[in-house]
Formats: structure tokens, sequence, C-alpha cells
């Protein structure tokens, strides 16, 4: 037996070795490669001038323009027409309707606290000046997600009914989502006009593959017994998908609709760029005269904006915990504290006020359900009978547009309530901006930074660019195909080969290599900035909640508001560009080591403990080996983050494809920016599949999945 | 069930109170662009009050970025107006743009493009491009000209320039500041770097400032930037084009004698619009009252400090404007 183990232990001492001269010979040749070139790598010049992709994707799109307009100005007229009626509405109607149309239903939904935080939130857009840009972004937002759930929910339950057009979808799906926006934002504008309409069809796009996906497994999730019990019962192919598939999904679509929410939000703040209006336009105004404080506002109305959005949707779709009559139900602190006497007192007041309301919305819609009832009944009894127990169960419902109309007739004829009143005004501008600038001219910070500049810059940044331009296109395009052979397999080593060539003959290999210099040197310092904080996280609890709050600002804040203090301290420039890549993509990182450290069950670190293992030596020989299919998880998804910012990056300074895309769209180029964009796209496929491939191999390895 | 039921009766229930409560407006509507620099959001800004508070016109506007996507949307009647355009700037004016410029009587551009974008007028202000530098160095290392910069180019360099210097140069490629070849031809040892936004560049210089650091920036006039910090132009040498000397010709002949190796022309700015619109009888008001529009460089400066300096309103400061120099502007009304 020992022997036996003995000898596997040395084949795979021995392969190890051998797949590390493989790596070492192929960077040497590399960098022996690179230095015998002159300059950049160039594609074959016979290639690149007969492909010309950039001239045939702006002729089609004449052809189109040309042929096809009037379709797509139909679309955006019905679409602009709904929007701006919504808009008018929002914005035009007295500021206390809108505050109760936003607040009742999350009070409804997620109770007092949620109600106070919606109230909060709605002061904040009034207080702050952004009552206007706030309200124009929730009617784009709204008006994109209804339409995703819509086409999303068919799409969805056509996926879950045929293998083969689920097949067909997925790739789709996934191209949707990591295509950067702002290739399809431009050329929507032209066939859609500016403004609403090409948004919220950009954001469906962007928005649409979480409902879809999740509708999906919703329905095939369904479990089997369910569903043989409702054929036994003789149910028909649709009853069977109607009375039983998709109401037993539904927690799984409104998760999906929750996703939805926040990826619109997300889109249509970036949507400020083909001039739809909201927050995106004053932060991006904020920008342009360099006020942080003034950016920092409107990106905390779109953080708390999502927040309560977010909530509130999974309130929508959680049911109310039913609790043991004879305990105190709190609505405002946790339930927790029951135990204390003090907060049960101070709960008195409010368990009482709510029996009180509830009693007054039980009775005026008791009311209103038998003055209907009758009415009807003149006709038609049993529809009576119907509507009157349809009004009385919705005993929420119906005060609540009570409330509304009520508002709206006081406005109307009694006393005019108009817009959200100035004197209310909260303003934090000026203590940001006050920060920003002490920090830049701190010598102290102002020498780290410049110390952390040049770092990355000539121990990174530079000699990776060098080496990843000069090295022959050929030699990396073997290498790619020879890492994708090894982890996926020979079809993907192919795909690879003809992706990366693609990206030769249109003229963009300088470009692209450029790109993926500056997403590794973001990835590296993730990785050196975020492991860390991943394990301290998943040492001490407190810090990772506190953390977590954190990171989830982070990924919510529009990426483009913390781009003015990375221009103050570190300038313009390809540095700048990559400290931004590294803030908008080191969520993942932190979050999955510290998820992958804490899974690791605690058995295995006691036995570590127990033969005499150090905090150290547990971590690094018991822990890790442990946690690394979830660090290459939050790897993969940093990677395909980094990739993402490199279309934003442009503005403060970046290179490579992302500066293509913009000058292709500057000069109205669909086909230069869509090369460019397809390219990042191609290359964040090729190292996703990559990454994944070997993930699965080491949980295969690890015997974690069989 | 419960839950689906729930939001569609939301969902219809808001529709209805949506359906009783929408109303029109009957005023006159025009769609105007909101530029992405501050002068030529005053200068829209100035032409939008006055429209609205004195023709009776409602005016919806919307942020665009400019560029030829701006002029493309206008043709097309997606928005009705846009104002101050540079032309050394823009690219889409001499294909879009079929009349001359005047300025005060004076032919100061000719176009002969398609006509497929109605030239109103000009807006008044003249722009003047340069390199600048903070006095404070300029008096510290005796810069009088761009020709004393290459005496001083290791103060200006930084870690991406290397030993040259570094010029915060035009941001944006498709502006065709040709930076880097007019720094080669006059013989400046120094990189031009384009950030992509003028955001970026006005940053670095802002930060630069503070920290009195020497830097060599390139800017327009009048921009609130000046208001702030105390800037002195390298004098540039005078415009001066040449016909043949164009990046399509690869810069043949002329040397060092036109542009790119000099300075920009005077900006004679315009406000433009739509065709169809400004033909139609409803605007045609409008049409005079562009016609006549003339803001002057130091009325928008002064609104320039008081927006980007003092972070005041851009509407309350325009309006305050209009109600204090009412003989600057009832000239302009038809």
């Amino acid at each position: 037996m020992a022997t036996r183990t003995d000898l596997i232990n040395k084949s795979n001492q021995s392969k190890n070795i051998i797949t590390y001269v493989i790596i070492g010979v192929v960077f040497l040749v590399a960098l022996w490669l690179s230095t015998q070139s002159e300059g950049p790598s160039k594609f074959p010049k016979e290639v690149t001038d007969k492909f010309t992709f950039t001239a045939w994707v702006n002729d089609g799109e004449d052809y189109l323009k040309k042929n096809y307009r009037w379709v797509t100005k139909i679309i955006a007229s019905y679409i602009k027409e709904t929007y701006y009626f919504l808009e008018d509405f929002l914005l035009e109607s007295p500021w206390i309707l809108i505050a109760a149309i936003i607040v009742i239903p999350c009070i409804i939904a997620g109770g007092l606290r949620l109600g106070i935080y919606s109230s909060f939130v709605v002061y904040f857009w009034g207080a702050t000046g952004m009552w206007e840009p706030s309200l124009q972004t929730v009617a784009l937002m709204g008006l994109s997600v209804l339409l995703c759930v819509f086409f999303g929910f068919i799409l969805g339950v056509l996926c879950s009914q045929s293998n083969r057009f689920e097949n067909f979808m997925k790739p789709v799906l996934d191209t949707m989502q990591v295509m950067p926006a702002f290739v399809y934002l431009f050329p929507a504008l032209f066939f859609f006009g500016i403004g609403g309409a090409p948004a919220i069809l950009a954001t469906m796009i962007y928005a649409m593959p979480p409902i879809i996906r999740l509708t999906n497994t919703g329905i095939r999730q369904v479990p089997a017994q369910t569903i043989e019990s409702a054929t036994s019962f003789g149910s028909s192919k649709l009853q069977l998908l109607f009375k039983i598939k998709i109401p037993l999904s539904l927690p799984s679509i409104m998760m999906g609709i929750n996703q939805v929410i926040m990826m619109a939000l997300a889109l249509v703040v970036l949507a400020c760029f083909i001039g739809a209006e909201g927050i995106g336009g004053q932060v991006w105004q904020a920008i342009r005269r360099l006020d942080v404080g003034w950016a920092m506002e409107g990106g905390l109305c779109i953080l708390f904006m999502a927040i309560m959005f977010d909530r509130f949707s999974l309130a929508f779709s959680k049911d109310v915990e039913r609790l043991p009559s004879d305990v105190q139900r709190f609505y405002l602190l946790p339930q927790s504290w029951e135990k204390y006497q003090i907060a049960k007192i101070l709960e008195m007041p409010l368990s009482f006020g709510n029996k009180i309301l509830k009693n007054i919305c039980q009775t005026v819609t008791s009311a209103i359900a038998i003055v209907f009832r009758v009415l009807v009944s003149i006709f038609n009894k049993s529809t009576a009978e119907n509507i009157g127990e349809f009004i009385s169960k919705r005993y929420y419902v119906i005060p609540y547009f009570l409330v509304l109309f009520l508002i709206a007739f006081i406005d109307h004829y009694l006393l005019e309530i108009g817009t959200f009143p100035k004197e209310w005004k909260l303003s934090i501008r000026q203590p940001i901006t006050n920060a920003v600038e002490s920090l830049t001219v701190n010598p102290g910070f102002i020498s780290f930074a410049k110390g952390l500049r040049a770092f990355v810059y000539l121990n990174l940044l530079r000699p990776l660019d060098v080496f990843l331009t000069q090295i022959p296109w050929w030699y990396t395009l073997a290498v790619f195909s020879a890492l994708g052979y090894v982890t996926v397999g020979i079809r993907f080593a192919i795909i690879t080969a003809v992706l990366l060539l693609f990206i030769g003959a249109c003229g963009i290999w300088t470009q692209s290599m450029i790109t993926l210099s500056s997403v590794l040197v973001s990835v590296v310092l993730c990785f050196v900035i975020g492991v860390p904080l991943g394990i301290i996280a998943s040492y001490n609890e407190r810090f990772r909640n506190i953390q977590n709050v954190v990171l989830d600002a982070m990924q919510t804040l529009p990426y483009f508001c913390y781009l003015i203090p990375v221009l103050m301290f570190f300038g313009g420039g390809t540095v700048s560009a990559v400290l931004a890549t590294v803030i908008y993509s080191i969520p993942p990182i932190i979050r999955l080591t510290s998820l992958g450290l804490t899974q690791v069950s605690g058995t295995y670190s006691e036995v570590s403990r127990s033969f005499g293992g150090t905090l150290i030596q547990t971590l690094n020989k018991v822990k890790f080996p442990l946690a690394i299919p979830s660090l290459v998880i939050g790897f993969n998804q940093t990677v395909i983050m980094a990739f993402a910012m490199q279309i934003v990056t442009p503005l403060i300074g970046g290179k490579g494809l992302g500066l293509e895309v913009f000058n292709g769209l500057a000069r109205s180029d669909t086909g230069r920016g869509l090369a460019a964009g397809i390219g990042i796209v191609l290359l964040a496929i090729i190292i996703d599949r990559i990454t994944l491939a070997w993930t699965k191999k080491q949980r295969e390895a690890l015997g974690l999945i069989s | 069930m419960k839950l689906s039921k729930k939001i569609s009766a939301l969902i219809l229930s808001v529709a209805l109170l949506i359906g009783s409560f929408g109303q029109a407006n009957a005023a006159k509507r025009l769609h105007a662009a909101i530029a992405d620099w501050t002068g030529g959001i005053i200068t829209c800004e100035v032409a939008v009050a006055i429209l609205e508070r004195e023709m009776g016109y409602k005016i919806k506007q919307t942020v665009f970025p400019s560029g030829t996507g701006l002029w493309e949307a206008i043709a097309a009647g997606e928005l009705d107006f846009a104002c101050e355009s540079w032309p050394s700037y823009a690219e889409a004016d001499t294909v879009m743009l079929k009349e001359d410029l005047i300025y005060e009587g004076k032919v100061v551009g000719t176009y002969s493009g398609d006509g497929s974008v109605d030239l109103l007028g000009t807006a008044g202000i003249i722009g003047m491009s340069d390199y600048w530098i903070p006095r404070y160095a300029a008096e510290e290392l005796g810069i009088k000209t761009w020709k004393d910069l290459n005496k001083h180019k290791a103060k200006f360099a930084t870690i991406e320039s290397g030993k040259r210097g570094r010029l915060i140069g035009c941001p944006v490629a498709g502006w065709n500041c040709h930076d880097q070849k007019r720094l080669d031809l006059l013989g400046i040892d120094f990189q031009a770097d384009e950030l992509g936004t003028e955001a970026a560049a006005i940053a670095e210089a802002k930060a630069a400032y503070m920290r009195k650091e020497p830097f060599l920036l390139y800017l327009w006039s009048p921009h609130w930037f000046f208001g702030e910090y105390d800037m002195v132009g390298v004098q540039l040498p005078e415009h001066k084009t040449c016909d043949s000397f164009t990046e399509a010709n690869n810069w043949k002949d002329c040397g060092t004698a036109a542009w790119p190796a000099t300075g920009w022309a005077k900006d004679y700015t315009m406000n433009y619009g739509n065709p169809a619109t400004f033909a139609s009888a409803e605007h045609a008001d409008a049409k005079k009252f562009f016609e006549k529009m003339s803001l002057q460089n130091i009325d928008q400066a002064k609104m320039l400090v008081e927006v980007d300096i003092k972070k005041r309103d851009v509407k309350e400061v325009v309006n305050e404007w209009l109600d204090n120099n009412p003989d600057k502007w009832k000239s302009w009304l038809p």
C-alpha cells in the first residue's frame, strides 16, 4: 500500500516539475522573442487590408438605417411616448403624492423599518436638490424593468419548454452580459433617437439575462413528483405550466426581477451618454466640473435608491414570518431584543398604532366592499359577491390608493402642494470636496501616491506592456490555444485560435495586448490587496460585516463617481486607469476569499490544530488548498469586471481597446467601435472559459465533485 | 398566485392613476442640448432663458456630449438646437452646414456642406486655444514663450514621459489638435498625453496647481480655470494654414510655417439647429432671435466665475444676469 501511494506522489511530483519546466520554457522563449523585435508585433498587412470588418459593419448599418429606420422609429416613438408620460406625471405631480406612491408600498411590503428607510431616501433626493433627476432615473428604470420582466418571462418560459431553444439562448445571454454596454449604446442612438427610448432598449439588452435564466431554472426545478401527481389528475401541458410550474417557480422569478432592477439601475446611469436624463447626467456634469461633492451626492442618491428597491423587491418575495401568539411582534427593533424589557416598552406604542391602523384600513375597505357589492348586486348577484370578497381582502392596497387620491384631490382643489420645499435643503458637497482637496495638497499622502504611481508604472505596467505587445502575434496565439487545449479541450483550442485571429485581422492586435496587460496588472493588484483583506474577514466577523457593507456600496455606486478622487491624487494616465479598475473589480476576490476560507469546515482546521499546526500552517497547508476553487471563482469574476471597466477607463487616460471604442464612437464610426468592443468580449470569454475549466479540474482533484 | 395578483393589481392601478392625472402643456416647445462644458452650458442657458421668459417657449433640455453624434442627432430632428460650436474642433460642420458664418457684419467662415444642419447664427463668444503654464512656474523658471520650454523640460517631466517634459494635451482625439505633431514640428521635446476627457486634464492640472508644481496645459478660453488659477500662455506662432498640409496629405511642404505647427485660429462660435424646425412658421421668431443673439466673452466669463467657482446654480446665475443687464440682450429680441 505504502509503495503505491509513494509512487503516485512521485509521479505527481514529476508531473508538477514537468509543468513548471514547460511554463518556464514558454515564458523564456516569449521573453527572448519580445526582446528580439523592434517595435510592437504587427499582424500581416495583407490580412488586415483584406479583412475590412469595420467597413462591412458601417455599410450594414447604413443599409439598415436607410431601409428599416422607420420600423425602429415606430418602436422608439411608442417607448418614448410612454416614458414622457411617466416622466411628466412624476415631475408635475405634487411631491407628497410621489413620496406616498413610493413610501406606502415599502411599508406594506417591508414593514416600518423599510418605510422609515424609504422616507429617508425620498427626503434625501429632495434635500440634495436631485428630486427631478432621481425621478427621471426611477421612470427610466421602472419602464425598462417592466419591459425586461415581460419579455424576459416569456423567453424564460420558452427556454424551460425546449432544450434546443435553451441551448440557442445560452451563448446569446452570455454575450449580452459581457458585451460592454457602450458598444450598443451608441448605435442604439442612431436607430432609436436620443434620450429615453434608446436608453430603455439598451438597458433591456443588458438587464434581461437574469430574469430569463431564473425563470428557466425556476420552472425546470419544480420537483418531478409534483408534476407527476398533477399529470395523473389529468392536467394538460398548458395547465401544468400555468397552474403548477409557474406558480411554484415564483420565488425564483422574483429573485430574477430583483437582479433585473439592480442591473437596470446600473445601466440607466450610464445612459446619460446618449442623452437620457436622470442622476447619471448629474454625476457626469459634476465630474466635468470636478465637483467631487456633487458627484458623491448623485452617487449616494443612486446607492440609496438601489438599496431601497433591492430590499423592497426582496420583501415582496418573502412571506411574513409567523410568530407564536404570546410573543410581542417588534416593528422597529430587531426581534431578538425581545428579551429586554425596555425594548418591549418602546415597541408598545408602535404595535398599538399598527393595530389601530389595521383596523381603520379594514373598516374602510370593507365599507367600500359593501358599497360595491350593493351596487353590483343590482345587476348580478354572484359577481357582486366575488367583487366584494376581492375588495375586502385587499385591505392594504385599497386604502393606499384612497390616500393617493386624497392627496391628489387636496392638491387639485384645496391647496397646491407643488415641488419639494427648498427650505429642507441638506448639502454634504462642501465637506466631501474639502476632504478630497486637503488630501490633494497633503505632502505625505501625495508622496505616497507618487511612489505608488511610479512603482506601478515602472515595475508592472510598462514592462508588461512592452512584453505583451512585442511578442510576435503567432506566439501569443499559440500559447493561448495550448492553454485552451490543456484546460478545456481541442475544440476550445481551435475556437480560441479563431477568435484571436479575428482580433488580429481587425487590426487591433496591439490595442488588445495593451488592454490585456492593464487587466492583468489590475488583477494582480486586486489579488495582492484583496486576499489579505479576505483572510482578515474570514477570522473576524465584525470586520467582515463592515467590509460587506462597504463592498456593497462600492459595487452599487456608479463607477464614474470615484474617478475624480483618483484623478486628483494620481493624475490622468494609464496608472489611474489601472487603479480605478482595481477599485471597481476588487469586491469579488475579497468576498470569495473570505467565503472560501470560512466554508472550509471547522473539522479540517481542528484536526490540523490538534496535530500541532500553527495558525499560519493551518492557513497555508489546509485552508488555502481547500479554498482554491472559491478563490478561482473570485479571480474569474474579478477578471470579467476588470475587462468591463476597460470601457470606462479611457475617460481618465486609459489606453487600448477601450480608447478604440471611444474614438470610434466620437467619430460615429460604429464599425471601429464594434470591432474593439468585440475584442474586449472575446478576450474576456477566452480567459473566463480557461479559468472556469481549471477550477473544475481543481475541484475534481480535491474530490469536491465527482 | 397571491403574489402575482398583488403585483398585477399594483401595476394596473398605477397605470390608472397616471391616466387620471397626466396633463399636456400648450406652450410652444423646443428641445435643446445641454453642452458638456460650462461655457457652452451658460451660452445655451441664456438662449433658453430668453426664449422661455420673453417668447413663451417651453424648452426641454437634454445633456448630450458634443461631437459628431450631436450633429447627427440635430440633423435627424431628435434635438432642435445646440449652442456654441467651436469651428476648430467640430468635424461635422464642414459636411453639414451650407451657409456663411457672419460675425458683426463680416464673413468669418464659409461652409459648403449638404445643409442637413442649419447655422442659426453666431453665439457671440470668440474662443482662443493655447498652451498655458501657471504664473508661479513662469516667473520662477523665467519662461516667456514656448522657445524657453526645452531648457526646463526636466521640471515638466513625469514618470510616464521619462526625460521629456509632459504636455497635458488636448483630451479627445476627435478634436484634431495634433498636439504631438505641433510639439515635434516646433522642436519642443515634450510628450503630449491625451487623457480622454476635459475633466481628467483639468483634474490633473488643478491638483498640480494646488501643489505648486510646474505643468504645461492645453486649454481654451473662456474657461473657468482662468478665473480660479493664474495661468499665462506660451504664445504659440500665429495661426496659418496651408492647403497641402493635412493629415491626409501626410504633412507635405510648408515646413513649420503652417498649422499644426502654429497656434489655433480664433474660434467664432455658432449656434446650430434642425433646418426643418427653424424653417417652420411657428418658430420664425426663434430663428430671428438666434440671428441676433451675440453673447460677449466678458459676460460669459463673469457667469463662469459665479457657476464654477462659487458653485451656484446655472439657471439662477443666468436669470440674475438677465435681470441686471437688460440693455445687453433686449436688442436680440425679434
